[in-house]
């Protein structure tokens, strides 16, 4: 069986969204929650426009895309809909991809159709994936690409997985947290380690080269940028610059944009690092952790991703959430899964609501928005607890087996009712 | 400029120090009504402070220091906030502009324009007006400018006027329109008016420094007025009286016009037909606070066809969706009708701020047709510190600006005899944040932040054993 009938019927019908003319498309396209400013099709579109008429789209402080997409959408199409419908299509194969990787099974032939049937439509489904893309929100394409670099390095082909994080890393450079995991995944296997762990099983040797390569590729794409920019430099201030010095203000659902319009100008720098570093933060202690299973390690780094990055937009924790569906092995392990949904599903309500409270009705307040933001921050928290939890926990194992094998060979029963697991 | 017996000290010393070779300055309250009132005399009457000067590039100093100087010290002379016409406001353009005078030859000119809708005027700026002239208040026609009257009229203004001649040398003008409505401050709602009633004074003396001092009062179309004191100078259709010290005129001198045979004046009724050329109105639409439509519509008010430079000049809490232009007439693009486009994004200046976008285009407005121009436009999210002590109130956007264009074809049209014109002014309300936040956001996003870090490297960092619960 190497069909799965969900992923030609899912791409039929996201290609069919992306053709037929849906109602609320104007509305989702000025969406806070599905597009920042860095990846609004809005901004696209002027920065086309400016392009066109000879002015330099960086100047203006409204521009913020790289111009690798300006060039891709100004002279080999133009963006239309169904580029996002496609990128979607190959968002979710290269999910499938990743799926059939770690299971060991052939890229080519799938077996357990149930397992990449619900894969696909976790997909293609999520929300939280689906409605950015429906608002052409660029973002889609950098969680493509992301996925991509990943499927690649899950199947082991290095300079493809390389070039596709050089494209994400140049897209979004917060997304270099994935590129000590996607290294990892290229010099050991993508196949779950989780339940046995050991120490980190590859040549480390290679690394350092991989990573020559990779800053290879990057340095040809940020060259390649600047040629399409005409040779000059602004563009790194303003589509690089935007995400460590977050001059535009405008709401959206993660932690930046509150806290740094209500900042003391002469404190603002210092902690514009300390909001930088602390996304660094989290890659060695992480990559360390789960050196055994550095596919996992770069899914909790997308997690940290979907919560703390500058300009969230739901499609980022939407891709943590529908990548979730790579690890059958710990949903049984998920520390407060209910408490994890219950809060997205709190957020996903509030967001909405709350911003229409504020910017259209007048009603509500700034602080209404930012109480849902805080939500969402403590949603997508708890799901990365969750998953550091699950991921760790699996390795112990059932605790009365575990604890039945250690007792019977000490004292005998003991008067002990259950056992538990915990952390010391 | 060597001495100052007329020209005023405090200007002078000011236009040398910063080397100003042109220089307008109005201030102005009210909105002026083109479609009624007709074009004034002096074309500067856009709502607030409005300053524009023409300087020369020089080597010792930049043109955009000697600006900053030239808004301090004029805010200084005239207690008005030109101070805060800074990079944010100022533009240079330069089309809509020109230099009135001769064009100098001694070195390339700049300009720089800025304009602060919200500024208020009133009397601290009157003041060191009037000290500007010879006689100050004291004698001439400065002596009717009663503050109390003046500022109560329907709309009002002041300008000061340096240009430079080449022949001539400086020439300094001193201007201030008023449009009072007496028909509004009558208790019988007649429109007789004279000085006395007007300004609370009359003309006592001409200022004796004066080489000419005269009223004019334009003489209405209807034949039933009568104008007092009689037999003034008449020329097409202007009553002139010569206030020199050899007229036959007694002083004091009250000048008034009464209709004696209309008990009670009566407003003409609607549909008036505007007395302008060109009839504009503009508006932001939108129910949202982060985003709207800013649309423009232009009338011609004339039988030939018009062309008409549009200026627009967006500070950058506004940016203008250029892609989302629109020229329709009667709801049907005619994107043809504008050429000649040219904008300037928003640039960063030095001190971290956004200077305005520009917007200039040339519009061909077809005979006695609407033409309505429209874009979208996104309402900033600014820091809370830069917003205004009353943030609710929302943000005055300056006026855009329409102004006539040299005509291609040679025959002159009646109606292509026109000045610049301002739009009113626009107010946009922008999305605040809690003014009173800064320190629970610190504390709650901090909180959250070290909640979830804290969570983590515990897990990560923590030993996993079996523990035995007992009962």
């Amino acid at each position: 069986m190497d069909t799965q009938p969900a992923f030609p019927v899912l791409v039929c019908l996201r290609l069919l969204l992306a053709v037929l003319p849906l109602p609320g498309q104007d509305l989702l396209k000025h969406d806070h929650q599905l597009s920042s400013p860095l990846t609004s099709y809005l901004r696209l579109n002027e920065g086309l426009w400016l392009l066109e008429n000879n002015i330099n789209p960086y100047t203006g402080g409204a521009f913020h895309h790289s111009p690798l997409l300006l060039s891709l959408f100004s002279t080999i199409v133009p963006p239309l809909p169904i580029i996002w419908a496609v990128s979607d299509a190959v968002g979710a194969w290269a999910l499938l991809r990743i799926w059939r990787a770690r299971q060991g099974l052939s890229p080519q032939k799938g077996t357990r159709s149930n397992a990449e049937n619900l894969i696909v439509s976790v997909y293609f489904l999520n929300p939280y994936l689906l409605l950015p893309s429906l608002a052409l929100s660029t973002s889609t394409f950098e969680n493509t690409l992301t996925l991509l670099a990943l499927m690649f390095a899950s199947e082991g082909k290095v300079s493809s997985a390389l070039l596709a994080i050089a494209f994400t890393v140049h897209l979004t450079p917060s997304s270099i947290l994935l590129l000590l995991p996607i290294l990892m995944v290229l010099v050991s296997s993508p196949v779950s380690y989780l339940a046995s762990p050991r120490p980190f099983h590859g040549n480390l040797k290679r690394i350092p080269i991989l990573f020559g390569e990779f800053t290879l590729y990057w340095l040809v794409l940020v060259g390649a940028a600047c040629i399409m920019a005409g040779g000059s430099w602004d563009w790194v201030r303003a589509s690089w610059g935007a995400s460590l010095a977050l001059p535009d203000l405008t709401p959206n659902p993660g932690l930046w944009w509150y806290f740094f319009t209500e900042m003391f100008d002469h404190f603002r720098p210092f902690f514009l690092m300390v909001f930088s570093v602390h996304l660094v933060i989290y890659i060695l202690p992480i990559c360390i952790k789960f050196q055994h299973d550095p596919l996992y390690a770069a899914f909790l780094l997308v997690g940290v991703l979907g919560t703390f990055k500058a300009y969230l937009t739901l499609a980022d924790p939407g891709l943590f959430l529908s990548m979730i569906s790579l690890f059958p092995e710990v949903h049984g392990y998920l520390r407060h899964p209910i408490v994890t949904t219950l809060l997205h599903l709190h957020a996903a309500l509030l967001l909405p609501l709350q911003h229409v409270l504020w910017v259209s009705e007048g009603r509500g307040n700034a602080n209404f928005y930012y109480a849902a933001s805080l939500v969402m921050g403590m949603a997508g928290g708890a799901g990365l607890v969750d998953a550091c939890w699950a991921g760790m926990r699996i390795a112990v194992g059932d605790a009365t087996v575990w604890a039945e094998e250690k007792v019977d060979g000490e004292k005998g029963k003991g008067k002990a009712i259950w056992w538990e697991v915990v952390q010391q | 400029m060597s001495h100052y017996a007329l020209f005023p000290l405090t200007l002078g010393q000011i236009l040398r120090e910063y080397a100003i070779t042109e220089l307008h300055l109005t201030l102005n309250a009210g909105k002026w009504n083109y479609d009624n009132w007709g074009h004034p005399h002096e074309a500067g009457v856009g709502t607030g402070a409005e300053l524009w000067a023409w300087m020369g590039v020089s080597e010792v100093t930049t043109v955009d220091e000697r600006w900053s100087g030239l808004r301090n010290a004029l805010s200084g002379l005239f207690c008005a906030s030109l101070g805060s016409l800074d990079t944010r406001r100022t533009l240079s353009p330069t089309v809509a502009f020109p230099l009135s005078g001769s064009t100098p030859t001694f070195a390339p000119h700049e300009l720089r324009h800025a304009s602060l809708p919200s500024e208020n005027v009133c009397t601290e700026n009157l003041t060191p007006f009037l000290k500007l002239l010879p006689c100050k208040s004291h004698a001439g026609l400065a002596a009717l400018l009663n503050p109390q009257k003046v500022f109560d009229a329907d709309w009002h203004g002041m300008g000061i006027h340096v240009i430079w001649k080449e022949d001539a040398g400086v020439e300094l003008k001193l201007t201030l329109q008023a449009v009072f409505n007496p028909v509004r401050t009558s208790a019988g709602k007649r429109r007789d008016w004279n000085l006395q009633s007007l300004f609370d004074r009359t003309i006592e003396r001409p200022c004796p420094v004066a080489n000419s001092s005269s009223v004019t009062v334009i003489l209405p179309e209807e034949e039933d007025h009568k104008i007092t004191p009689e037999n003034p100078t008449y020329a097409d259709g202007l009553a002139i009286y010569g206030l020199s010290s050899s007229s036959n005129f007694t002083i004091p001198l009250n000048i008034g016009m009464h209709w004696p045979s209309e008990h009670s004046f009566h407003y003409p009724l609607p549909p008036l037909t505007p007395v302008a050329p060109l009839s504009v109105k503009r508006t932001i639409h939108g129910t949202t606070q982060t985003r709207g439509v800013l649309s423009v519509s232009v009338t011609n008010n004339s039988p030939q066809e018009l062309l008409a430079g549009y200026l627009e000049m967006m500070p950058a809490l506004l940016t203008l969706w250029m892609h989302t232009l629109k020229v329709e007439i009667n709801s049907q693009l005619r994107s043809d009708l504008l050429s000649g486009l040219k904008y300037h994004p928003p640039s960063l200046q030095s001190n971290d701020r956004l200077s305005p976008s520009m917007l200039q285009a040339v519009l061909t407005i077809p005979p006695k047709t609407t033409l309505k121009i429209s874009m979208e436009v996104n309402k900033a999210f600014l820091k809370y510190t830069e917003h205004p002590p009353d943030a609710m109130r929302g943000w005055d956007l300056p006026g855009a600006v329409f102004f006539p264009l040299p005509q291609l074809s040679h025959d002159t049209c009646s109606s292509c005899d026109w000045e610049r014109i301002y739009t009113p002014t626009l107010l946009v309300d922008l999305p605040t944040p809690d003014f009173s936040m800064p320190y629970n956001v610190i504390i709650l996003s901090c909180t959250l932040m070290t909640l979830i870090f804290g969570s983590i490297f515990n897990l990560l960092t923590r030993k996993w054993v079996v523990v035995e619960i007992q009962e």
